[in-house]
């Protein structure tokens, strides 16, 4: 009888820790990407603290990012990325709440890359947008390394590029996502 | 001859005007950040202090915080190192989700290779502001840190 309890809480253990369903990352990262082809230098932004889960059972999952958080090679482009474009003050956030569309392909108990699709909802300067894009899953070791670019028209969120520096910064940005998910324990 | 040098006065100081102003863009376009490290913090504030400040009124603390230069004290929870070697040392009590995370300034990186777990730290950083999150715990995050050091 004592054998079956301990058993029990083992198997218990056991398939709790192993097939933990959320994975998370407070490590984050985005690339914000806004260089025009014809800018003689990158106007790019880097944000290493995105929050990021997903949910291996439904799919489900999201990220959210503080905008002031950026990093830019000069201090200039980070100040007019917050003052003039983003507007960081009025809209300190952006997110992403979507799922990985055909989740029940991907095995997360098996290792291995998976080419998967993301759909949802991207917030970002206080308009929300549907976005559709290729990500890539890569399960090593417990855990999940999930990497997917967005490219979105920045009109679609309402950020406006002054002409005078139009031949610089792209109306496009490419905002890729690469995030190191681990078990959530709990 | 009196019209002529006028114009050369003329010349000569919408010429130092065009240098001034160049001068000017060229150096407020390359302008690089201030070392935090060397910046006088506008507060300083424990950890947890911190944190109860954000989780009372988001808003308000946004508003006294963002951009601001932080001295922070606290423990280190956990340091995380992410694929460009850059670390970000995390202060806070290990039993809550929620901590002040400060990311390294790439020229002061080095400083939190030998941070341990446990540690007593002083940190300097810029606040980005508070990331809630009721499944995750909540953050507050300081970007371009320094390990403040008393000397």
């Amino acid at each position: 009888m004592k054998n079956l309890v301990l058993l029990a809480c083992a198997t218990f253990i056991f398939t709790t820790s192993s097939f933990s369903q959320k994975y998370f990352t407070k490590n984050g990262k985005i690339n914000f990407d806004a260089t025009a082809a014809s800018s003689p230098e990158k106007i790019e932004g880097i944000n290493r603290s995105v929050t990021c889960v997903v949910d291996t059972k439904t799919g489900n999952m999201q990220f959210a990012v503080l905008m002031k958080g950026f990093e830019f090679e000069r201090a200039l482009m980070e100040e007019h990325f917050n003052e003039n474009y983003i507007e960081s003050d009025k809209f300190p956030k952006a997110e992403f709440k979507g799922a990985i569309t055909g989740n029940e392909k991907v095995n997360y108990a098996k290792e291995g890359t998976y080419g998967v699709k993301v759909k949802g909802k991207l917030t970002m300067h206080g308009e929300t947008k549907d976005v559709e894009t290729d990500g890539k899953l890569i399960i090593q070791g417990g855990k999940i390394n999930a990497t997917a670019e967005f490219i979105v028209p920045l009109s679609d969120f309402k950020v406006s590029i002054p002409g005078l520096v139009a031949d610089k910064v792209s109306k496009t940005a490419k905002i890729s996502v690469a995030c190191a998910l681990e078990p959530l324990k709990g | 001859m009196k019209r002529k040098k006028m114009i050369w006065y003329i010349l000569l100081a919408v010429l130092l005007v065009l240098a001034v102003s160049a001068a000017y863009i060229y150096k407020e376009y390359n302008r690089t950040y201030e070392d935090t490290a060397e910046i006088k913090p506008d507060y300083s504030i424990t950890a947890a202090s911190l944190l109860k400040e954000f989780e009372m009124d988001e808003p308000a603390s946004n508003k006294k915080y963002w951009d601001k230069v932080i001295l922070v004290d606290g423990t280190v929870k956990d340091l995380a190192k992410d694929d460009r070697g850059l670390y970000s040392v995390i202060l806070g009590d290990t039993a809550s989700m929620s901590s002040v995370r400060c990311n390294m300034d790439s020229i002061h990186n080095k400083e939190a290779s030998a941070v341990k777990k446990g540690d007593q730290l002083s940190m300097k950083g810029i606040c980005t502001g508070f990331n809630a999150d009721e499944l995750l715990g909540s953050d507050v995050i300081l970007v371009r840190c320094a390990i403040y050091s008393k000397e």
